[in-house]
């Protein structure tokens, strides 16, 4: 196991009470700024009416009771023992940077005045070395359970964030990057790109014959039929052929950029893109595996890397 | 404020939309807000030395401007119970992000309500995501 | 032989100047290609009643036809799938005029494919419709422009990867292709390489555009315009010039076709659309491989021309880097190759100034004119469904 796979599971941060209880200060500074209007955030009769017992806190605000504020954020200490083990590994890797990609919550019940708010966090996974549009890292992602003062679990959040390595500043660079170009989505090929925005390859499979078929169509051209479903793809294939392509350059991409041609191991193909292997090292033939690349909120597309031999 | 109940929605309404003008104060009140003193979200000089064009809107205003865009629509008996998102190209000030939404499932056991909720600025997608609320019953209340 | 062999016949070919910048409208390239092809035939616009082009063509018949006063039309037809058409115009026309359907028809096809719309630039930025039932040919794309796969060349340069895998190919192999059409270009005065031939040295020398391709692999993007004029083999022998007869004329779509990216057949060094083409051209006109005494092969790009010389038979699958570099493709070798200089020497005309060349070749009016020229094949756009064929002086 890597290091960093040795992380799945441990305990990062250490149950960590709120420095503030519920209180409707904050509230009102939190409503003021987000421009919630909602009266059952600051108006006890109002929150009545509205069924809670009094006053509530935003949903969204959970998190905020737990944060460290000015003094940690300057000194940078008190993250807690595994957290900081965990920064030194990715320091010493150069992941230097660090920015919030996905934030999921969900909430058990409404918090009000008085509630202490309590957080631990847990290591779900680290992801293997990714290219993104900021540069090259992992995907952290975490666990955190918020309790309240009778150890009562008030809310669960899996929030993940992209350590990474910053590309070199250039001007260049700083402009916004334009996106990849947008999938022809229609009716017979959705499924494939709703299922990569899941992170799922998968290969349409006829209900009929069970021939699996790519790229997909309504009809099997073995036995005729309609009706189909998907298999998901193991994500081991090899290099079938390949380009390095270098002009005309679009925007949205690296160059030189290597387009392959994967044959799967279910024995379909599809083109793709190849990650973590220069241009010079690619050769046909060579293992390859599935990797995700997240290019924008609406565009996951599964790409492949050299399998590694261990 | 409006007052939804669970039978008045239907799966495929669509929220209003809410543009959400980013001022620099804006990012910078949000972020104290949620005691996010990052320097990447009020310094200038410090975030572009960090690589990025300007400072940028933190995370936990999203879920903040997310939460207030559905409660809105919403109304004050709505129980927010997830809000999932994913975040996308930053929100820098002097944009404006456009949120909107749309009713995607409705589970009647418990009266929640799904809306997949979407930010966009002039970059593209700022956010995408899901917000689940339970809503009052027409016969309860 | 089928009925179709030999009913008809090319009688005209006109073309416009080629160029990086026509400085005129598509529509007007077009009537001026038509017009020189109708008074090389030694014909009137009015007794043209047929017209074919392809479906990227931008000039609609109507207006080529109202506007060059050619009057009534009996039949006008398109043919899909780019370069793919060129060869296919003059099947259509063949088999219109076999039939009856029309007297005289004209094929043609006009761009500013420079100075306009370049295709060299690739499809990455095609509009995508937001209808939910985006059609079959837009949703192909899906597969391509967000992995950055989007023009020609890098569709070309897939397959080329392979087939050097598999033969043992090199980029010399190719840059060989490349040196041919360029030596015969410079010494044809409407080459817009006239004059300017490379080595093979240049040509590995040249920047990659899309590994294994190199800039000097790939052809050109040209303004301008090519007509043809067909009509049945018996009026053309009354006509000013000899008649190219048609001997074969045909169309190939493969089993498991894509629009330039047929990955996913079992195996991919071939062209099965083109074998497709060649057998029905032999079976059509009688004739083999070995009766072709000169050959126009579409060169978008030069790997291709390969295996099209192994579908066509005149070697066998692998061989044709060794049929190449013998030399077999020079004007002294066993089947001169692209007399005209090729789309990478003279014009990227869509495959259509290469049938125009095998016109004068059967005329014996090429500037790079070899002896005893019969029967010239000619092929039309490959990685596309496409078209082939035999024109031969006949009986
Ligand atoms: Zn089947």
């Amino acid at each position: 196991m890597t290091a960093y796979e040795d992380f799945a599971g441990r305990e990062i941060v250490p149950l960590r009470e709120g420095p503030d209880p519920v209180n409707v200060p904050m509230i009102r500074h939190w409503a003021e700024a987000m421009g919630d209007r909602n009266p059952v955030h600051l108006d006890d009769d109002a929150a009545r009416a509205a069924g809670r017992p009094g006053i509530v806190a935003p949903a969204s605000m959970t998190q905020a009771w737990t944060m460290r504020g000015y003094a940690a954020s300057i000194t940078g200490s008190g993250a807690g023992p595994g957290a900081e083990e965990l920064n030194a590994l990715l320091e010493k890797d150069g992941y230097t940077s660090v920015v919030a990609t996905d934030s999921e919550f969900e909430f058990h019940r409404e918090l009000v005045v008085g509630d202490r708010v309590n957080v631990r966090e847990v290591v779900e996974s680290i992801s293997p070395e990714k290219s993104t549009a900021l540069g090259v890292g992992r995907f952290v992602t975490t666990v955190r359970t918020y309790t309240d003062q009778d150890g009562e679990v008030v809310a669960v959040q899996r929030w993940r964030l992209l350590r990474f390595r910053p590309k070199a500043p250039s001007p260049e660079k700083r402009a916004p990057k334009a996106l990849r170009p947008r999938p022809a989505v229609n009716r017979d090929n959705a499924f494939w790109f709703e299922a990569a925005r899941e992170h799922r390859l998968v290969v349409q499979r006829c209900s009929g014959c069970g021939t699996l078929r790519h790229p997909p169509g309504p009809c099997c051209p073995h036995c005729g039929s309609f009706e189909w479903d998907v298999a998901e793809a193991s994500g081991r294939g090899q290099v079938y052929s390949f380009v390095v392509a270098h002009h005309p350059r679009h925007p949205a991409f690296e160059y030189p950029l290597i387009v392959a041609v994967v044959e799967l191991d279910e024995g379909t193909r599809l083109i793709t893109n190849l990650v973590g292997v220069e241009p010079g090292e690619v050769e046909i033939g060579m293992p390859v595996v599935l990797d995700w690349l997240d290019a924008d909120p609406d565009l996951s597309l599964p790409v492949f890397r050299p399998q590694e031999n261990d | 404020m409006n007052r939804r109940t669970y039978e008045e929605v239907a799966v495929g309404e669509e929220l209003p939309a809410l543009p959400i003008p980013l001022t620099r104060t804006l990012i910078v009140a949000t972020a104290i807000a949620s005691r996010d003193y990052q320097d990447v979200h009020h310094d200038p000089g410090l975030a572009v030395e960090r690589g990025s064009k300007d400072i940028f809107m933190n995370i936990l205003t999203t879920n903040g401007l997310v939460d207030r865009y559905v409660t809105e629509w919403a109304g004050p008996a709505a129980v927010v119970k997830a809000i999932r998102i994913r975040l996308g190209v930053p929100n820098h000030p002097g944009d404006t992000m456009t949120l909107t939404g749309t009713v995607t499932a409705k589970h009647d056991e418990d009266r929640r309500v799904e809306i997949a909720v979407r930010g966009e600025n002039g970059l593209g997608a700022h956010v995408t995501g899901t917000v689940v609320v339970r809503l009052p019953s027409k016969v309860a209340t | 032989m089928s009925r179709l062999s030999g009913a008809a016949a090319v009688a005209g070919i006109g073309a416009t100047e080629f160029s990086k910048d026509s400085g005129r409208s598509e529509l007007r390239l077009a009537c001026e290609a038509v017009l020189a092809a109708i008074a090389d035939a030694g014909l009137k616009p009015s007794d043209v009643d047929g017209m074919v082009t392809f479906t990227a063509d931008t000039n609609a018949e109507i207006h080529v036809a109202r506007t060059t006063g050619m009057g009534d039309l009996t039949f006008f037809s398109r043919i899909p799938h780019g370069g793919g058409a060129a060869c296919g115009t003059v099947q259509q026309a063949a088999l219109a005029v076999a039939t009856g359907v029309a007297d005289v028809v004209v094929c043609y096809r006009a761009f500013n494919e420079r100075s306009g719309v370049r295709y060299g630039l690739g499809q990455a930025d095609r509009p995508v419709e937001t209808a939910a039932d985006i059609g079959a040919d837009g949703a192909a794309y899906a597969w391509l422009n967000p992995f950055g796969l989007s023009t020609p060349a890098q569709w070309v340069a897939m397959f080329a990867r392979r087939y050097m895998h598999e033969y043992g190919a090199t980029s010399e192999d190719f840059g060989r292709v490349a040196v041919v059409d360029r030596k015969h270009a410079a010494n044809n005065p409407a080459a817009w390489f006239y004059q300017r031939p490379i080595t093979l040295e240049d040509h590995q020398a040249s920047r990659w555009i899309a590994e294994p391709l190199h800039l000097l692999d790939c052809c050109q993007e040209t303004d301008g315009g090519q007509a043809l004029v067909v009509v049945s083999a018996e009026r053309a022998r009354d006509l000013p010039h000899p008649p190219a007869v048609i001997l074969g004329a045909a169309q190939g779509s493969g089993d498991d076709q894509h629009m330039m990216t047929s990955y996913y057949r079992p195996r991919i060094t071939g062209i099965p659309e083109m074998g497709l083409v060649g057998l029905q051209l032999y079976a059509q006109s009688g004739l083999g491989p070995a009766d072709m005494d000169a050959a126009i092969l579409y060169d978008h790009f030069t790997p291709l021309v390969l295996p099209q010389l192994e579908e066509l038979g005149f070697c066998a699958p692998g061989e044709a880097k060794d049929f190449v570099a013998e030399g077999n493709l020079e004007l002294g070798g066993r089947l001169p190759f692209n007399t005209h200089g090729g789309q990478l020497g003279e014009a990227y005309l869509h495959g259509m100034n290469g049938i125009a060349e095998a016109v004068r070749l059967v005329r014996g009016t090429s500037v790079n004119q070899p002896e005893g020229v019969r029967n010239v094949i000619v092929t039309a756009g490959t990685g596309v469904p496409t078209s082939g064929l035999v024109l031969g002086a006949g009986r």
